[in-house]
């Protein structure tokens, strides 16, 4: 198994020379139009991946991130979804701007995306060896037969046991679903992978497990993962880069050591007070306290600032432009504009 | 004293509010109102005709000179083959297929709710017994059943009432016996009991009121098919005797004409079908009204 | 599975033993018997009675009912009274007319239902869908006798395209009546392939098939619509059931030669075997075709197929 593995890996090399930086995202803007209201689901998103990098994307529901990750594949749900703005370039091709036939031919391929509820995600009427199969066929034209073999040899990647390949969905428990998503989502080994929350829907105990897989997959592959997730423990289990989101924003933005050792978003400091700690059994939870704002009507200034402990008049009035603190790491926060401005409790 | 009444007033509400939001949705559905408006003026129609007009003058008096005559301004629908007024005793045959429709659904209602409460609440071998007896029953394809059973008792209203009523309580027993064992396994139910609530008050204050959302659904549908089900019948002979005006037994008599006079076929046929079409129509919105997580 | 269609076909033995003694029931209720109907002015007494006994009037109808029973489980339907006609071999010869009519509705009924079905689902709120949804409420609340006749007035009177009624003209004498009978078969496939669809397209597995880069026209051609089958599947076998059984009424109007008129015939004539033989076997016609209505679904659908294999759990009493 593992010198097919390798195998795979030559061969991409060759090609990936080409292609270091896998993924770009530049300006995203994308709004759902309903009938009486529009919804700014992203509001102007930038962020880029390399070969093998895995990026988090962190933030409540309702912050954009699976409207992000739909947007990256063109996949949103055409009458209330809109890209009004932006570019999204998947190692040199423009996705905005493809035809329907061309972009087929990458979803799958350059790169797919693996979503939230394993129960929902697999065809109840086909074998999962067919569904893997499927996207081998389609992307490297191999014979039914071959196809097949190859969808086995997935399977077994995956942790299942090939001659299962038979078995419909659903004969297969909850984990072992995601676990066949996972395999039909890297089947013809992309370069990218879009992983929306993928262990939410699952139980405690499976979730380690098939995160595990997840990493370890990706580091035998070289695939760059995109993890969206609200689970910092997730984050910091297996991310370089961070990207923490809020109303559709990235308000803060950095590697792993930068956000969570030198946080400097007051968002971000509120995510790692509201974690319960376990070893102080006497300490108070601390939400953060309201919510986040309606993406029909947000504010003309900083949209964290109505739960903002350091808000100010400034910060209210006007968007914040980004601060950067090195090459890597920046923040949206009017409050940086004042030289000393420390938050209380972390980074320090 | 006070909770036990504000336990009662609550569950008045309950009912009430939901009725109200149903109409709501309902209103809002055009075509749901057009079938609506159709049915109430069937309904007037049927009314003021059984009332204010003769029957023996005005439907069924023979009269030969005029008989066979093409639509015309002293007779719009024509006259058929005994010269009646071919408009009239339309317009009077409302009454039947009306009562059919709204009666044999309301038997299969009644027997088959009854029934498939009973069957689902108290499960076992009386559930057996009753679900196996419906399939049995509904083995027996609908019409079969109907003009035997109208061969038996005669041809006259009620026993076409009967005949037809008798045919849709399958549909009625399944879906109560399914909703009830949905409901059975709720936990106000398993509440109810526990402080010892009589079975019969379950059934009839928790289980029923909850079921009756696809209860309507089916009742709205059948409605439709007991129409058509007793207009075939009629046409084969099976139903209202003649002179009267039923729609299915018109267009039986009618075919000897059916060359030379199609108004006698074709202006019954219309009026069947315009009934039947609103019944649907007014099904459908319920069905959406009812239960919006259908919609769309 | 095998277990699950014998089950099944077993079910056919109470059935037949009930259907028998409602009929005989029911028949003996009947005002009047089989010696009303035939023309009896010109026998003796003595020749009456011989009749009388002959069909075993003058005994109870359980013993008529037993004796009847007796007969069918010998496979012989016995004789219709009125006719003296050998019932089973009255039934089978009409058998496939019925059948011919019943088919080539549900072929007229299907082709114009499903692509219809996958349009107005695919325009969904436009003018199309209202068009085609207008279309299935008027298949379904047509009475098919109307139909009928609406179209023997149309095509056979008004404009000489179609014979009125009888079996002769071959093809041509079939068109009316299998469009009569299609209509609510179209009707209501169109609605349940409309709604089929609709259900089907807000699928996830959809959207993970077009993640995988799977083109647009095999996604709804092999996804989309493998999967609405199913249901469109059982609704077709259901109606197909309901045409069947109702046959009665077309059969009336166009004179076709099949089985349901020769209910109607025997019901009319107080012929207790014959009604008796008649409804027997279509109801067995009924309960076969929904089994195999139901083996198909299970065909269809894997997970169905998983329920009517696996083995039967043993019962447990409620706590």
């Amino acid at each position: 198994m593992n010198v097919e593995v390798e195998n795979i890996n030559q061969t991409e090399n060759e090609q990936l020379d080409t292609c270091e930086t896998v993924l770009e995202v530049k300006d995203l803007v994308v709004h759902y139009e309903l009938e009486d209201e529009t919804v700014e689901a992203v509001n102007g998103i930038s962020f880029s991946l390399k070969r093998g990098q895995t990026i988090g994307l962190v933030g409540e529901t309702g912050a954009g991130k699976t409207t992000t990750a739909l947007s990256i594949l063109n996949l949103l749900p055409d009458p209330p979804g809109v890209i009004k703005n932006g570019e999204i370039i998947v190692c040199g091709h423009k996705m905005l701007e493809l035809k329907p036939q061309e972009l087929e031919k990458i979803r799958g391929k350059e790169i797919s995306m693996i979503f939230q509820d394993p129960m929902t995600a697999l065809n109840p009427v086909m074998t999962v060896g067919e569904q893997i199969a499927e996207s081998i066929r389609l992307h490297e034209g191999l014979s039914r037969k071959e196809a097949f073999e190859r969808a086995q040899e997935m399977l077994e990647l995956v942790g299942i046991p090939g001659e299962r390949a038979i078995d419909y969905p659903h004969q297969f428990s909850g984990g072992m679903k995601q676990r066949v998503v996972i395999a039909i989502a890297l089947a013809c080994n992309p370069y990218v992978l879009l992983a929306d929350e993928p262990t939410t829907a699952l139980d405690v105990t499976i979730q380690a497990q098939v995160l595990d897989m997840i990493n370890d997959l990706k580091n035998r592959l070289g695939t760059a993962l995109v993890m969206i997730t609200h689970d910092l423990g997730v984050v910091a289990e297996i991310c370089d880069l961070v990207a923490v989101m809020y109303a559709g924003r990235i308000v803060e933005y950095g590697t792993l050591e930068d956000v969570f050792v030198h946080t400097r978003h007051p968002y971000t400091e509120g995510l790692f007070n509201s974690l319960p700690n376990i070893s102080d059994k006497n300490s108070e939870l601390k939400p953060i306290p309201g919510l986040m704002p309606d993406p029909t009507k947000l504010p003309p200034g900083c949209a964290f600032a109505p739960r903002c402990q350091y808000a100010t008049e400034a910060c209210r009035a006007a968007q914040p432009t980004p601060t950067y603190f090195n090459d890597t790491h920046y923040v949206l926060c009017t409050r940086y504009n004042e030289p000393d401005f420390r938050l209380l409790t972390r980074g320090i | 004293m006070k909770k036990p009444e504000t336990a009662v007033t609550k569950k008045k509400k309950k009912p009430r509010s939901r009725a109200g939001e149903t109409w709501h949705r309902l209103k809002k559905n055009k075509g749901a109102m057009i079938g609506l408006a159709i049915i109430i003026i069937l309904v007037l129609i049927a009314l003021y005709t059984s009332i204010f007009w003769d029957y023996n003058t005005m439907i069924v008096k023979v009269n030969i000179p005029e008989r066979v005559q093409p639509p015309s301004r002293a007779h719009p629908f024509g006259t058929d083959d005994m010269g009646r007024d071919v408009l009239i005793r339309t317009l009077y045959g409302t009454k039947y297929s009306l009562i059919i429709g709204f009666g044999a659904t309301a038997i299969g209602l009644i027997i088959g709710v009854l029934l498939g409460a009973v069957a689902g609440y108290f499960g076992g071998f009386l559930e057996d017994v009753i679900m196996r007896a419906t399939d049995i029953f509904a083995s027996i394809p609908a019409i079969l059943m109907g003009m035997v059973i109208v061969c038996v008792l005669g041809t006259s209203l009620p026993n076409l009432l009967i005949a037809v009523g008798i045919t849709a309580v399958p549909a009625f027993t399944r879906i109560t016996r399914s909703m009830v064992l949905t409901i059975r396994n709720q936990e106000y139910i398993e509440a109810a009991k526990c402080i010892g609530t009589p079975n019969l008050k379950i059934i009839i204050t928790e289980v029923i009121p909850n079921s009756l959302s696809p209860i309507i659904v089916v009742a709205s549908s059948r409605i439709g098919s007991c129409t058509i089900q007793a207009a075939g019948l009629s046409f084969l002979g099976f139903g209202v005797p003649a002179p009267a005006p039923e729609w299915g037994a018109m267009i039986s008599l009618s075919r000897n004409y059916i060359r030379t006079a199609p108004w006698m076929t074709l202006f019954p046929s219309l009026f069947i079908i315009i009934m039947v079409l609103a019944f649907n129509i007014l099904g459908d919105g319920l069905r959406d009204a009812l239960d919006p997580k259908l919609r769309r | 599975m095998i277990r699950y269609i014998i089950k099944r076909l077993l079910w056919l033995i109470p059935i037949i033993f009930c259907v028998a003694f409602i009929i005989f029931a029911l028949l003996d209720l009947a005002p009047g018997t089989i010696l009303d109907t035939i023309s009896t002015e010109n026998l003796t007494p003595e020749e009456y009675q011989r009749l009388v006994e002959e069909y075993d009037l003058d005994k109870p109808m359980v013993y008529r009912y037993a004796k009847y029973m007796w007969n069918l489980l010998h496979g012989d339907l016995g004789r219709g009274e009125a006719t003296g006609l050998d019932v089973w071999r009255e039934y089978i010869s009409r058998f496939p007319a019925t059948l011919k009519l019943s088919f080539a509705g549900l072929i007229i009924g299907v082709a114009l239902a499903i692509p219809l079905g996958i349009i107005a689902a695919k325009n969904a709120g436009t003018w199309i869908d209202n068009l085609v949804t207008g279309f299935s409420m008027i298949g379904i609340s047509m009475p098919s006798f109307c139909l009928g006749l609406i179209l023997i007035i149309c095509f056979s009177y008004k404009i000489n395209l179609f014979p009125a009624g009888g079996f002769d003209s071959g093809f041509k004498s079939m068109v009316l009546p299998a469009v009569a009978s299609g209509l609510l078969m179209a009707g209501t496939t169109a609605r349940q392939t409309r709604s089929s669809m609709l259900e089907v397209m807000r699928a996830d597995y959809l959207r993970t098939a077009r993640a995988k880069g799977v083109p647009e026209k095999r996604v709804i051609r092999k996804h989309a619509l493998g999967n609405a089958l199913i249901p469109i599947i059982t609704s077709i076998g259901n109606t197909l059931a309901i045409m069947l059984a109702g046959s009665a009424v077309v059969e009336s109007v166009f004179s076709w030669p099949g089985v349901g008129r020769l209910t109607v015939q025997a019901v009319n004539s107080r012929d207790a075997t014959l009604t008796c033989g008649c409804v027997i076997l279509t109801c067995i016609v009924f309960v076969v075709l929904l089994l195999i209505v139901d083996l198909l679904y299970a065909l269809v659908d894997p997970r169905i197929k998983a329920q009517y294999t696996a083995k039967k759990p043993k019962r447990r009493k409620e706590a």
